[in-house]
């Protein structure tokens, strides 16, 4: 079509990234202008591009757990349980019962943190500049609670095959208690700031509509998939964790633009703070690993076959395939890595709209680019 | 059916296909008109003689997820772009770590890696002691080199 | 008694005409000077309130309180290096944002700032037509803008100052129509209308009062002049890169910047001179330019708010809002204020 296109001089060639403030991270975008108006997008990828498939290759299976928290490294903990799923049932390690609560907090937890960036990023490419301290504030004390649990902030390393690496006690539980009590309604406070706001409407109001079908046909999941209509999420389609043991809704819109992904990730953040809550309630004593995956033995574990296994990250459907031939390392690691897919949606979401629209289609997508480049 | 296919059972309990490599398509076209509407991975597997390519696809509709394996030993697929839009990038992507050639691919060149690498990383053969080194020239298009002053 | 006589009179041992033409000149000093100082005393504010209202703490390090922090600022950028882009314009690049600035300082001589206790009135120039000259001088910094995008030789700067041209015709006319309405309500009390101290004359009752529609016209005009979120579309950051300034370092940059926040005072205090009665208060003879200062920095407090609270308006949307909504408003205003006139309301 447009290669075709004789009069070629009237486009405007630009080029986006990877040092642009709204490219989150290093995404780089070849537009073809018409004016204001995108004709064609084409996403650069790669620029963060570490192999971390090759390298899981090369290492033990307990090592690889550090590149998938340096993946989506706002969402760590959902990597890690991720890999973990995989790599617990190709060499079939039972953690115990209480490192599943335990695993199933932190996940929700880091998927609050996870959202929360995201809005404060989504704020910034709309032009909106204070919800970003709002919502950092809050995250902030999410990331506080890891440090005290795991000892560091965002990649932190936290599960281990068949447990966890420290175990919750009183002062924790109590602090994570105090924490979903009072996030609820700053959580409500910044959700107005956005939709009380018509300017904030105007711009993302029927933006980017993404028809269900044409989701699924781009392997499209996550919250963009449910703001299309589509109530798929794999934490109800094939429950890991402790996910059926709990009692949460799917939120899903049919609005199917850059409003419904918003009002998605923050309803996905009000049953985050219910899982907790109940989770928390619930969780059982016990052992936190597996005496099989003890720290001396860990290097020995052989695996053989293969898996795959699909989680609910923050993104999306974070699946891991993974073969083992028997060895201590694994033979082949794959990573299914939503925000490549939902990336993959942008040229087509992008056709015939204004820059300003596909900044924000662009940042309604969520992308992280250590996931995308993996 | 005008197509053998051999049924088994994963590790993790899911069912697997296995078919040939001339006969995919029209399998996976069944497999779309029976309602799985997602390709949720595509992805190879080098065995050195051999490259398995696996196919894992979503039903929306039930939740339910089947495998469907497949092997080259030429590094040559038929490209299942025409099923699901997907595998666009997913092919790309395995073109380019594992060398795979889609046949009746769009727009097949490699997606993280710059044009012109050498090799691709995730074949078993695939020499690690050799340091490429991109640079950008003059038209802004990346290209390897194998000297590390080159471009400084 | 004004400010212009007594320096003269403090001059006037050197002869009738150097006294006053010196008068003229340190006058005009004095404004530039108080233009600059206000501008640096609004970015401290603005960088202050803007991290109250997002629960920072602000600059906290140069000075008591960082009060010197605007100023390090301000040395940084003059001695940094002014890198210049490749295959620029260079007369164009180099002269757009003097021309800014030159735009935002002129228009500062023309307010008129009212009387100040021994000093008397502190209004530099005196013209009969000064609310033209300053619309008109306020007219070019967006040929400042539109220099500096076209010759930086850079795409995101062309983008920008395209859509700063879109923008500006969209509410340039309904401003200028609503100062017609302006220029309609005074001539009837004054002799002067055009003048803008003739204006502030007129308002017994503050213009804002007799014509709200005009005023909220106005309002958004300067909004816009300024170009702060939501109206921020030509250097939209997230879009554009910073749009029209994207090629632009050192001291150019700063020129740039000190605009900005420049006219967010200029246009507050044009504001508060022409619909909200201007130095009128209380002891306006001694108070005067304390009155003026007051009604302009709550406009600014008002106009930081909203930058901080408000995402950007997309391009087109506040073009077809500019030609669709405030035009013929602006018109209905005119039709308004010609009723009121004739009715002999006012």
């Amino acid at each position: 079509m447009l290669e075709n296109d004789t009069s070629k001089e009237r486009y405007i060639e630009l080029n986006m990234g990877p040092q642009h403030p709204s490219t989150h991270g290093v995404l780089r975008l070849k537009l073809l202008l018409d004016g204001e108006t995108v004709k064609k997008v084409e996403p650069v990828i790669g620029y963060l591009h570490r192999n971390a498939e090759k390298i899981c290759e090369l290492d033990f299976y307990c090592d690889a757990l550090i590149y998938f928290d340096r993946m989506d490294y706002v969402g760590a903990m959902n990597m890690e349980v991720g890999y973990l799923e995989a790599a617990e049932k190709l060499l079939n390690i039972e953690p115990p019962e209480r490192v599943l609560w335990i695993r199933t907090i932190m996940a929700e937890l880091n998927r609050i943190a996870s959202h929360l960036v995201w809005a404060g990023a989504f704020g910034l490419d709309l032009g909106m500049l204070t919800p970003f301290f709002y919502v950092f504030e809050q995250r902030e004390k999410v990331l506080d609670l890891f440090t005290e649990i795991c000892g560091s902030r965002q990649e932190t390393n936290y599960m281990s095959i068949g447990g966890v690496y420290q175990d919750f006690n009183d002062k924790i539980i109590y602090k994570i208690k105090e924490f979903t009590k009072h996030f609820p309604k700053t959580l409500e406070e910044v959700y107005n700031l956005f939709v009380k706001n018509d300017v904030f409407i105007s711009r993302t109001k029927n933006i980017g509509i993404l028809e269900p079908e044409v989701a699924l046909d781009y392997g499209v999941t996550g919250p963009m998939l449910r703001a299309s209509g589509v109530p798929y999420d794999v934490r109800k389609a094939e429950p890991y964790l402790v996910y059926d043991k709990l009692n949460f809704d799917i939120p899903i819109s049919k609005r199917k633009d850059v409003l419904a992904r918003f009002i998605v990730r923050f309803e996905e953040m009000r049953q985050s703070v219910k899982i907790i809550n109940q989770a928390i309630d619930k969780i059982p004593d016990g052992p936190y690993f597996n005496p099989k995956a003890k720290k001396s033995l860990m290097v020995r574990l052989r695996g053989e076959g293969d898996v795959y296994a699909r989680t609910e990250s923050t993104k999306g459907e974070f699946g891991v395939y993974m073969v083992g031939d028997g060895s201590v390392k694994p033979y082949r690691v794959h990573v299914r890595s939503p925000s490549f897919k939902n990336l993959s949606v942008l040229p087509y979401l992008s056709r015939d709209v204004l820059i300003a629209d596909m900044v924000a289609i662009s940042g309604s997508i969520d992308l992280v680019f250590g996931e995308v480049d993996r | 059916m005008a197509y053998e296919v051999k049924e088994e059972k994963s590790k993790d309990g899911r069912k697997v296909m296995r078919i040939e490599r001339d006969h995919l398509l029209e399998l996976l076209k069944d497999m779309k008109n029976d309602g799985f509407d997602s390709l949720s991975l595509l992805t190879c597997v080098d065995y050195r003689d051999r490259i398995e390519v696996v196919y894992h696809l979503t039903n929306s509709k039930t939740e339910e997820m089947l495998v469907v394996k497949s092997e080259t030993r030429d590094s040559r697929m038929p490209s299942v772009t025409s099923l699901y839009e997907s595998a666009n990038w997913d092919e790309r992507e395995q073109y380019d770590m594992m060398g795979v050639v889609f046949e009746g691919h769009p727009n097949l060149k490699r997606i993280l890696l710059p044009e012109g690498w050498v090799g691709h990383p995730l074949r078993k053969d695939y020499d690690l002691s050799k340091v490429q080194y991109v640079n950008m020239d003059d038209e802004g298009n990346d290209y390897v080199s194998f000297d590390p002053g080159d471009g400084w | 008694m004004n400010l212009l006589l007594r320096i003269a009179d403090i001059l006037s041992i050197l002869g009738h005409y150097p006294s006053f033409i010196l008068a003229y000149i340190i006058e005009t000093l004095i404004v530039i000077i108080f233009a600059v100082v206000v501008i640096a005393g609004m970015v401290f504010f603005f960088r202050k309130y803007m991290a109250r209202v997002q629960m920072r703490l602000g600059p906290n390090r140069v000075g008591k309180g960082g009060v010197l922090q605007v100023m390090a600022d301000g040395l940084k950028l003059i001695q940094k290096e002014s890198i210049l882009p490749e295959g620029r314009d260079d007369l164009a690049y180099k002269i757009a944002p003097i021309l800014i600035f030159f735009g935002l300082i002129m228009g500062f001589i023309f307010i008129p700032y009212g009387p100040l206790a021994w000093f008397g009135y502190l209004t530099v120039s005196h013209s009969d037509v000064s609310l033209i000259i300053i619309f008109a001088l306020l007219a070019i910094m967006p040929i400042g803008e539109v220099l500096s995008g076209i010759s930086s030789n850079n795409k995101y700067a062309v983008l920008g100052a395209l859509r700063g041209v879109a923008k500006d015709i969209s509410f340039e006319v309904p401003m200028m129509l609503s100062i017609l309405a302006v220029v309609m309500m005074a001539s009837v009390k004054v002799s002067d209308p055009l003048n803008i101290n003739g204006v502030v004359v007129a308002q017994s009752i503050p213009f804002a009062i007799l014509e709200p529609l005009g005023f909220f016209i106005f309002l958004i005009s300067m909004a816009a002049r300024a170009s702060y979120s939501p109206f921020d579309m030509g250097e939209s950051d997230s879009e554009l890169v910073t749009g029209n300034t994207t090629e632009y370092s050192g001291l150019r940059f700063g020129l740039f910047y000190l605009g900005l926040f420049g006219t967010i005072f200029l246009g507050s205090m044009l504001i508060s001179t022409i619909y909200l009665g201007g130095y009128y208060g209380p002891f306006t003879n001694y108070l005067g330019f304390i009155w003026l200062l007051i009604k302009t920095l709550v406009l600014v407090v008002i106009s930081l708010t909203i930058w901080l609270s408000m995402p950007r308006v997309r391009i087109d949307k506040f073009v077809n809002f500019g030609w669709k909504y405030l035009l013929p408003l602006s018109f209905i205003n005119l039709i308004i204020t010609g009723i009121i006139i004739f009715g002999g309301i006012a």
